[in-house]
Formats: structure tokens, sequence, C-alpha cells
């Protein structure tokens, strides 16, 4: 295996129990990250996977199993001896030095003389683009402001890899979109593989390469975005990442295999090999609605409530006993009210069936 | 002395707040502190300017007085000395203390409440007690002379231990530790655990995260345990006068005989006024070299306790191991008094000839006691009262009030806690002297309540501090009048502190010698009744009231925390 292909971080089948714990927080965990990827770990509080980034960063030590770090065992070494660096959920900036002083910290740590500190410290600012506030104290920043310290500090000695835990939890809406371009562009302009945790799926799935979706300590599913989002292995991934109805539905014995049921309806288009009761994985946007008085549809219902998103409106339809989800593009009159008779479309082609 | 580096909800701006005006509630605040505070401060400055002609003041300006302490060798002497003592005591208490600190508020997890509790109690014990308690270690017959004779180390009991003035430096130590302990234990709990994760992260091993990160957020609590624990023992003429012997004198004792026996207000006032500037000069020396820098904000985040490796379990074995010792050293004394109190021979020596109540017997018939008893209980119910309810007062006036200069009030107002015993007992001599008040039992709880309302007022003012103030907000909004907000929302989240700050108050006043002795007169208090008899001669007697007395104040203790943690337990 030439150096270009050697993973830059491998976790092999990392376990962690916490003491007085009775579920593992990690569970075999394995996977490989690769030279300047941006590789998410995604999932619900609790899922493990802020203790993984931990395990990573070296402040906690797996049970079982090993980390290593280009191609080194680093499971035993301390934090302050891996080329790792963190950006704390709660950016960490440390209250006595200045913002200078914060992101000299790691180099001076590396015993770097005066002038190469100030000389690299203004560099890695100028890349968040915080050079004028070089002289403040983090009480005298905003949250997005000190955020970018956190992350200059994170970047200014060039670490392998750069551990974020949750680095956007804390900011508005704008402001969380526009750290998102300022990660991806930093992230390709450095070429450090970015380790990045997060519990929203949109982050996730917008800004990287790969993503390991955790749940109760194991990895759901470890996959690009696009595989996850259209090819969940599980109803738990379904769920979670991007937004899908998850409808009961009935397999009977019919022509060809087995026929769904829905509510009552049969849709010949949807076969299984396995008879008896499952869900179906639906995304809101692979559903249609149709006021009944211009057309018919596969379900018939009435519109409950209608949620302006913008670019979308979310109608939440009731048909008989289930209440289906679809996203349907904004019109500039709204055509759709609470209480309207209307009838729903099932796009097919790229729903999930899940057994069990 | 105020910690700069608040949590942002100590910053968090009072509700109600209103245009800053004179206002008539206001009025008692700016009574007590020109009549309680700066007036009798005055006073003090203005009799070092005066003369002595015939054992009687006269009104003659000068600068006499100050002359002649220039030119005393033997008040330099004993100034550097005294000065020399406190620094020494408070700098070696930091030494046990800090770290001791460091390792309960971060390396334990379990029994961390017990233990905190355990290190604080000695603090609710009468000074008076401890101070008297560790004659029984270190005199002729004492603890340790017994152990030395006994094993052999000696040949015959030394007299090197007790009257000189490494004895006086040990139990200053002894009484600074627990200051020191409770006001840096806080910095080190308020540390978020993110930051010495962030440091190791940036590549510092843990004893550069120290240097770097760790003592320029804690020192300046040390430094403001290490002021307090200076200003205490320098004011402290009870422990030079009871262990020092000639060797051990301090300031302190000097002063005291200005205003007892020399009869020299004059000069002792001027005296007083030197330590004083000495004592400032030396706080702010302390403070400066212990500069806050930055604001935690209180969203650090607190994380897990400290992670389980090979070095972290030796340093944990050693630091419950300094725990223990510290523990233990703090409790002999008190403990060993308990012991002879039950002691059947009137000698305090080893060994002990046997159990006897006949000391306890002794109290119930001794008179004079019993009246010292009956009066310190007055005098007490009588500050505890006037100071909660006037202190609590205060401290609502203050917070919500926006009395014009609340920072300067309360620092003026809380100046009598800083101020060293022995300056603030003549301070107050003076005061009472020139508003007329008598002497004895009125004038010894106007004194006590000095240094008694400003402790609770502080308690109270602080716990209001970390109310949220969308509370109150909330009350009014929800229909509450201001008096029913107090009531209902208000009065039952300070309660604690009130309460807290009573009990404080009671030991406080129970304990005090340093005041009393100037302003008592011929009504002693149970402490100067004690105090003298232990100047006149020594009858175990007094081991048995100190023992009944440690019992009362760990009962108050216990009935604090119990209180306490119901409050707690109210509020979470």
């Amino acid at each position: 295996m030439s150096l270009a292909e050697q993973p830059i971080l491998v976790l092999d089948g990392v376990d962690k129990t916490y003491e007085g714990g009775t579920k593992p927080a990690l569970d075999r965990v394995s996977f490989q990250v690769a030279r300047g990827e941006f590789f998410s770990i995604l999932g619900p509080s609790g899922s493990g996977k802020t203790t993984l980034l931990r395990m990573i960063a070296g402040f906690e030590t797996p049970d079982r199993g090993r980390v290593v770090m280009d191609g080194e065992p680093i499971t035993h070494v301390p934090p302050f001896k891996r080329d790792v660096r963190t950006v704390f959920q709660s950016y960490a900036l440390f209250p006595h030095l200045t913002v200078r002083g914060n992101v000299e910290y790691p180099l001076r740590m590396a015993r770097h003389g005066r002038a190469d500190r100030a000389r690299m410290a203004l560099e890695a600012l100028a890349l968040v683009d915080m050079t004028s506030y070089a002289d403040r104290l983090p009480h005298q920043l905003s949250g997005g402001q000190r955020q970018r310290v956190a992350l200059a500090r994170a970047i200014v000695c060039r670490p392998k890899i750069l551990l974020l835990d949750e680095p956007l939890g804390a900011l508005d809406l704008r402001l969380r979109q526009q750290m998102q371009h300022t990660l991806v562009s930093l992230q390709k302009e450095l070429g450090i593989a970015f380790v990045y945790v997060t519990h929203d799926q949109g982050e996730a799935l917008s800004m990287s390469n790969r993503v390991a979706v955790m749940r109760e300590g194991r990895i759901a599913q470890l996959g690009t975005p696009e595989e996850l989002y259209f090819d969940p292995a599980s109803e738990f991934v379904a769920q979670f990442v991007g937004r899908s109805n998850l409808i009961p539905v009935t397999f009977q014995p019919g022509d060809g295999g087995h026929v769904a049921v829905i509510d009552g309806e049969r849709f010949p288009r949807l076969n299984a090999a396995k008879a008896g009761p499952a869900r179906l994985a639906l995304r809101f946007e692979a559903v249609r609605v149709v006021p009944a008085s211009e057309g018919a549809g596969d379900l018939s219902g009435v519109v409950e409530d209608v949620l302006f998103l913008g670019t979308n409106l979310e109608v939440n339809v009731r048909c008989g006993s289930l209440n289906i989800i679809a996203s349907i593009p904004a019109a500039r009159t709204p055509t759709l009210a609470h209480g309207q008779p209307v009838n729903i479309l099932l796009d097919l082609s790229n729903a999930r069936v899940f057994h069990g | 002395m105020v910690d700069q580096l608040l949590t942002r909800t100590d910053v968090a701006t009072p509700a109600l707040s209103r245009p800053r005006r004179f206002r008539l509630i206001n009025l008692p605040v700016w009574a007590w502190l020109t009549l309680i505070v700066l007036l009798p401060n005055l006073l003090l400055i203005g009799t070092s300017f005066l003369r002595i002609r015939n054992g009687f003041m006269t009104f003659e300006p000068s600068l006499a007085n100050y002359q002649r302490l220039w030119d005393s060798a033997g008040f330099w002497a004993l100034l550097f000395r005294t000065l020399k003592f406190s620094l020494l005591g408070s700098g070696i208490a930091a030494l046990i203390a800090y770290p001791m600190a460091y390792f309960v508020g971060r390396g334990v997890r379990r029994n961390k409440a017990l233990l905190v509790t355990l290190v604080l109690v000695p603090l609710w014990i009468s000074l008076l007690m401890r101070v008297f308690a560790w004659r029984l270690i270190l005199g002729q017959s004492g603890l340790l002379n017994s152990f030395l004779v006994s094993s052999g180390v000696l040949d015959k009991p030394s007299e090197a231990f007790l009257y000189t003035s490494a004895s006086v430096v040990l139990v200053f130590t002894y009484i600074a530790i627990p200051y020191i302990f409770i006001s840096t234990l806080n910095a080190f709990e308020k540390l978020p655990q993110s930051l010495l994760e962030a440091s190791e992260d940036s590549g510092a091993s843990g004893l550069r995260t120290f240097l770097h990160v760790v003592w320029p957020l804690t020192r300046r609590s040390l430094a403001i345990g290490v002021s307090l624990a200076f200003l205490i023992t320098v004011g402290d003429f009870v422990t030079p006068a009871m262990i020092g012997g000639v060797d051990g004198t301090t300031i302190g004792v000097m002063i005291s005989s200005q205003f007892g026996m020399a009869n020299n207000w004059p000069y002792g006032a001027a005296v007083a006024i030197v330590l004083m500037l000495c004592c400032g000069a030396i706080v702010g020396i302390v403070m400066a070299l212990c500069p806050a820098r930055g604001v935690l904000l209180g969203d650090e985040g607190q994380r897990p306790a400290a992670r389980d490796t090979p070095g972290a379990r030796t340093l944990r074995l050693a630091g419950s191991l300094g725990v223990t010792l510290t523990v233990l050293f703090l409790y002999a004394p008190i403990l060993l008094m308990a012991a002879f109190s039950f002691n059947a021979s009137s000698m305090q020596s080893f060994p002990m000839a046997g159990f006897s109540l006949r000391w306890y017997e002794e109290l119930a018939g001794n008179q004079g006691l019993l009246v010292a008893a009956q009066r310190s209980l007055l005098v007490a119910f009588m500050v505890v009262t006037f100071s909660t309810i006037v202190g609590t007062s205060f401290a609502l006036i203050l917070h919500y009030g926006k009395i014009a200069g609340a920072r300067f009030c309360e620092f003026t107002i809380g100046l009598p806690i800083a101020t060293p015993g022995v300056v603030l007992g003549i301070v107050m001599v003076l005061g009472t002297e020139w508003l007329k008040i008598p002497s004895g039992v009125i004038r010894t709880t106007v004194g006590q309540s000095s240094f008694v309302l400003p402790v609770v007022m502080m308690l109270v003012l602080s716990r209001l501090r970390r109310l949220d103030p969308s509370l109150l907000e909330a009350s009014l909004d929800l229909g509450a009048d201001k008096i029913r907000s107090f009531v209902f929302v208000l009065f039952p989240l300070i309660r604690g502190a009130v309460v807290g700050g009573a009990l404080l108050g009671l030991t406080l006043s129970a304990d005090d010698v340093m005041v009393t002795l100037f302003l008592a007169g011929p009504q002693q208090t149970l402490p100067i009744w004690v105090f003298n008899q232990m100047r006149f001669g020594f009858t175990p007697t007094v081991n048995a009231v100190f023992a009944l007395l440690a019992v009362a104040c760990l009962a108050i203790v216990i009935v604090a925390t119990r209180i306490g943690a119901k409050a707690r337990g109210a509020t979470a």
C-alpha cells in the first residue's frame, strides 16, 4: 500500500463501557478515514459519537480495540502527544488569554520562537477572518467570533486530523450556514482530514465525503451522503437521515409475489419476497398531493395542516388511520387549506421496505 | 476584594431597575456606614494625632506619636515580626490548602461534601478554644513532650515548643488553612474541564497546563484567601498572648495593652494606623502578584472527572494521604481538649488519670461562668436578630434599590470584616465612646454587629446576584405585587442564605474575643471570662466549657447543613 493510500486514521474494533455504566458507550466500532477526507459522525444524543471523538483525541482509552493514526498505533498515547486538534463544542477558549494568546498557545507548547508564533497565529486568524480581533479577550467576542478563534487555534499547527465536536450547535441559522461554507473551503485549502461530530443531518449531508450514522454505540450505516439518503440500510437511518414517512404496510400473496396493502388499498407496483407486516419508508418529497377535484390518486384524505417552509410546503394529510406528510414546491398562491379533501400519489421508486 | 472571575450569572442586571436618585429607604444604609464604619475610623485617625497628659487625652494635634514610633527600634522590630508571623503562617497554609483544594475540587468523586465540611468545621469552633488546645500539645507536659520522652528521643520534657515564635507561626498556619481552602476550592470547582482538555489537546503536558491555564485562573482566589488569612492572623492578639510568650509577642498585643493597662490611646491609635497601612500595602502587593484576567462565561461546560491513568492513581493516593493528614492536624487539638475534659486529674499531662465528670459538675456550680454564659446568649441573640434583619434589608436595598454608589456602600460596610481584629476592637471603642453608648451589653452588641451584619449582608447579596432576575419579573408578570412577590418568591429563594448568615453570625458572636474584650467592661461574655481565667491561672473547667461549646457549634453546623441541603433540594 502506497503512502497516499494509507488511511490517516483507523479505528479497529473499539469497545468502551464507562465506569458504572450498564450499556457500552461504544460497541465494536471500526472505520477508516482517508487523507484529506471530510468524515462525519452523525447520531442522536447518547449514541456514542462524542465518546468516539474523545477517543480519537486521546481523552478516553478503549477497553478493547486499537486506534491507529498514519500507520502508528496511538491507543495509549496521551492527548498532548497526538497530532490531533479538537474544536470543542463549548469552544474552550482560555478566558485569561487574548485571541492572539489563544491561537499562539499550541505553538508555545510546541516551543516555536516568538516571531514564528506571531506570524503563524496571524496567518491562522486571517484564514478565519479574525485578524482585527487579535487583542481582544474571549468574553469580548460574540459566539460566532469565538467559534472562529477556536477553529484558528485548532488549525494553527496544521494537525493531521481536526476533530470538530458539534461546533455549530450554539450558532444561529444564518451563521451556521455561513460557517458550513467556511469549513468546507477551509478543509479543501488545508487538506487536513476533518472528523466532524453532529446530530444535525443537514450539516452532515451537506459537508461530508462520508458519514457514519451511530446508534447506541454502534455504526448503523457508513456511506456517502447519497447512499445514506437514497439507500438507507435500516429504518433508523431512514428516519434519521432526510425526512421520511414510515407507513405501515402488509404484504399479501398476489400475482407474481407478495403485493403491498396500505390502509386497505392494494399497491401492485410494490412487491416483496416476504409476506406479513412491514414498514415503508417514503421521503416527504416522494409524496404528491392533488386536490380531490383535480384528479385521482393512490390514497385519498383530508389536509390537516400546512407548514410554509419557504421553497417548500409541508402538507400533513390524514388518510384514514394514517398521517402522511408531503413536501411540495411552494406556490405563490396557496391552493391547499385545512380540511380540504385531497388525493395523494406515492412515488415508490426510491421507497424502502423494512420487515420485522 | 471582588473576585474578577465572575461567571455570567453574577453580572446579570437586577430586575426592577430604576433611575438612581435619593430615596428615604437608602437612609439607614448611609446612617450605618457613617456611624459604625466611617466615623469610628476617622476617630482612630484623629486620636492618633492627640497626646496624653496626666493620664488624660488632650487636644494638642501633633505628630508626636508617629515621631515616637519612627524613633523606636523596638516598634519596628515588633512590626516586622508581626508581619513575618502572619505572612509565614498564611504562606505555609497556602502551600497546604491550595493543593488540597485542587485535589478535593477536581480529583475527589465520593464523599466530597463530607471532606469539605470536615475542613470547614474548625472555622465554626471557637478560635480561643483551638488556640488554647495547642497548649495541650506543645506545653511542657503536653502531648508532644510526653511522646518524645516516652519514646526516648528526649530525656526530659523540652520547653522549646511552647512560647516561641515557631509555635505562633504554627498556630497561625492552623488558623489560616480553612480560610485559604474555602476560597480556592470554589475556583477549582468552577474551572471548566474543557479548558484543561483544550490545553492538553494543544500539546501541553500536565505541568504546563497547570502553569499556563490552572494557575492564571485560580491565583486570584488564592490571593483573596491568603489576604483574608493574613488580615485575621495579623490582628490576632489572643494567639501570641497564649502561645507566643516573650519571643512571640506581636503588635496586636502592643495595641491592646495601649488601650488596656498602658492606657495611652493616642499612641495605640498611631500603632494601629501604621499596622493598617502595612496590611493595606501587603494585601495590595499580594493582589498585584496574582492578577485576574478575562471572564469565565459559564458555558464552557463541565465534563466527566479526571481519567484513570496510572499516574493519576498515584497522585490520588498522595492526595488522599495529604488530606487525611491535614484533617488530623485540624482536629487533633480539639479532640485532645475534649478528652482532657473527662480527665480525673487537674494536671494537664499524660498519661491521663482516668475518667471523671468532675469538671462538668464544677461548671454547674460556677456562678461567674453561668452569668457570663447567660450574657453571651443575650448578646448573641441581640446581635443575630439585629444583624439578620438589618443585614438582609441592606442586601435587598443594595441589590434592588439602585442606591447611588452601591459598590462603595457594600465595600465600606464590609470593611470591618477586613479590619484586623485588634484594630476593629479599638475602632469600636472610639466610636461607641463618641456616640455615648455605655460599656457593657449594649456596646458589645453594637461592636459585634459591626462585623456580623456585613457577613449576613454579603451572603444574602451573593445569593441575590446568583438568582435568575426573570424569576421576580415572572412573579410580577403573573400578577403578584412587590410585597407578595417577596413573600412567595424572593424570600423562599434567599432563605438559605439568610439562615446560613444568622448561624454563622451566632458562632462569630458567641466566639468573639478580639472586639468584645475592649467593649464589655465588667460585663464579661463567656469567651472573655474564659480568656481571663486562662490569663490568671488555669482550671481544667475550661476544657469542659470548650467541649460543651464545640458540641453546641457542631450542632449548629449540622442544623445549618440540613437546612442548606433542604434549600438546595428545593431549588434544584
